[in-house]
């Protein structure tokens, strides 16, 4: 190729590393139309020999009146589903997806340096962050998924040869998130706090008068503590790595939530497709059965 | 290549591709013949219209399947082969609660490759979301999200999203019973938000429960809406990466 007039016209030294970086450049015919098109080949057969052995599935007609136990949602929506069962709807269905889903996109404006960029976990403590991350995040998640279903107390009854039933009642508070609510004397006060009455006075205003009575335990166990978990977890995650020197610059940090997010991400769709059989209880795969998608 | 220069001793197989692409309609179509200089292969990249999406040259690291495992592009091939196999399948589907369920039991049944190209369209249609997944995660651990290309990952991000209500669009179409609950299922989702989510569940299925109107819907947002959207957010995602100067590299 003949050389540009920028080439040209640039002091030797420019023109050193120009011709230098060219020799790093291959040409796109055909390095890279070969690639794309042996890529595209073994994909097009791969797909077609799964099309040819594994057929699509077709149930019976839709009819709402007959309601399949259980119902799911599409696979890469199950992880809401499964967080649908721990928390209250709007912030499962919407909240969450949507905070996740804008977080996700503002990671190039909180991490704006050129730390590792273009090349794969190429900061020092990329891989660290990433394991760590990710191992949080997976184990995290189960085990909150593991006492909200209360299989500790199906695990310590197995453990100490007792029956599920021998849980001490003293410690039925223990037993998942719900428990808090049901197995903790609150005072009567507390179930229905009439806010309409008390703090939100429409009337004063000349506006009708709003019915809005809060159930403080609900409250806590549905929104409050789901809420403070999802945020909490991960700040304490972040605050431990940069207090321990694993985390130092903001890619790290990036790297650890990222890592952990996808692990969530991960394990609930997986417990939400695998584990989760008739009336969404939890199971094992075998119990469950084959997913259909 | 002039056949005058050797007028004597040519095989079958040099006539034999003469007559095949040396011909006046043949290169009616391809100006020139397989580029075989540096200069004739740039030509050919930056003149095609569908090689021109490339640059003409690109950094040796890039073309290294195990820097991008080629995953956007495969996500991007899904895209098409999706649309070639979904033109077909409306050929035969015709969305209303009567027919649908039927049109795909025939499909299946009396056409010809009906059933292939009904699993083709399915399982590029899950294997688009996890390449895009996938895709995500390759970008963000080699730090490609960076400045200059910030944009670009929002972008991205619409495209994950619109992939996903393509994906969730077509899921409600063959109208059995997995589509129907599947869709109930995640509309309450919706539904459940604040305020605003009962009025957007409304616009989203035509209704209080999911029914004619909501297979029309989807099936409108699933064949033309989306899809349209997803090629116009698809050629601003190519267009920057070439105007953010090609693929990330280490500053
Ligand atoms: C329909 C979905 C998508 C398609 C078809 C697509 C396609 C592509 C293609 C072909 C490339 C070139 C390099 C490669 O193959 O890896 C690319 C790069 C890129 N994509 Fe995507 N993409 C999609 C979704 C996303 C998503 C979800 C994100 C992030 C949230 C994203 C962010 C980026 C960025 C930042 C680059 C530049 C990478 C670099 O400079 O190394 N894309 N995309």
């Amino acid at each position: 190729m003949v050389a540009t007039a920028q080439e040209t016209a640039a002091s030797p030294a420019v023109r050193a590393r120009a011709r230098r970086q060219r020799d790093e450049e291959l040409l796109v015919w055909p390095d890279l139309v070969f690639v794309e098109f042996i890529a595209a080949v073994v994909f097009t057969l791969s797909l077609t020999a799964l099309s040819i052995l594994i057929n699509a599935p077709l149930l019976d007609r839709a009819n709402a009146g007959v309601t399949p136990n259980p119902s799911k949602a599409p696979w890469y929506f199950l992880n809401l589903q499964e967080l649908l069962l721990h928390m209250h709807p709007a912030l499962a269905g919407v909240i969450v997806p949507t905070v996740a889903l804008i977080a996700l996109g503002a990671i190039p404006y909180f991490d704006r340096s050129h730390d590792g960029q273009g090349e794969w976990l190429a900061t020092p403590r990329a891989k660290l962050n990433l394991i760590i991350g990710a191992v949080v995040g997976a184990v995290g998640t189960l085990l909150l998924i593991i006492w909200d279903g209360s299989k500790h107390v199906v695990l310590w009854a197995r453990l100490t040869g007792n029956d599920v039933s021998d849980w001490p009642t003293k410690l039925n508070w223990l037993r998942s998130a719900r428990a808090l609510q049901i197995h903790i004397n609150w005072p009567e006060e507390l179930l229905s706090i009439p806010l309409g009455e008390k703090v939100l006075r429409t009337d004063l205003l000349g506006l009708p008068r709003v019915d809005l009575n809060v159930n403080l335990p609900a409250l806590i166990v549905e929104q409050a503590l789901p809420t403070a978990l999802m945020v909490g977890l991960p700040l304490l995650m972040a605050f431990i790595l940069h207090r321990q020197g694993i985390a130092r610059t903001k890619r790290d940090h990036m790297i650890a939530q990222f890592s952990g997010f996808i692990a969530v991400f991960v394990v609930l769709t997986v417990i939400g497709t695998a584990f989760r059989g008739q009336g969404m209880e939890l199971l094992w795969p075998q119990d469950v059965g084959m997913p259909v998608s | 290549m002039a056949t005058t220069e050797r007028p004597e001793g040519r095989s079958l197989g040099d006539r034999v591709y003469d007559m095949l692409f040396h011909n006046y309609v043949w290169q009616s179509i391809f100006r020139s013949g397989y580029p075989n200089t540096p200069r004739n292969q740039m030509l050919v990249v930056a003149t095609n219209v569908f090689l021109h999406l490339h640059p003409t040259r690109i950094h040796r690291t890039h073309v290294k399947i195990t820097h991008t495992y080629c995953l956007g592009g495969l996500s991007f091939f899904l895209f098409l082969g999706l649309t070639i196999t979904g033109v077909l399948l409306m050929f035969y589907y015709v969305p209303s609660v009567e027919r649908a369920y039927e049109d795909i039991l025939a499909l299946e049944t009396d056409v010809r490759f009906g059933i292939l190209m009904r699993n083709m369209h399915r399982w590029m249609a899950h294997g688009m979301v996890i390449m895009v997944l996938l895709h995500m995660m390759r970008v963000f651990y080699t730090g490609a999200y960076k400045p200059p290309r910030e944009f670009n990952w929002v972008v991205g991000v619409v495209l994950l999203v619109l992939t996903l209500l393509l994906s969730f669009t077509g899921y409600l179409l063959p109208w059995d019973q997995l589509a129907f609950w599947a869709i109930t299922v995640g509309t309450n989702m919706v539904g459940s938000a604040p305020i605003l989510g009962e009025p957007n569940r409304f616009a989203l299925i035509g209704g209080f429960v999911v029914g004619p109107n909501a297979l029309i819907r989807f099936y409108t947002l699933h064949v033309i809406g989306l899809p349209l959207l997803a090629a116009i957010f698809m050629a601003v995602h190519f267009w920057r990466i070439r105007r953010d100067g090609g693929l990330a590299r280490p500053l």
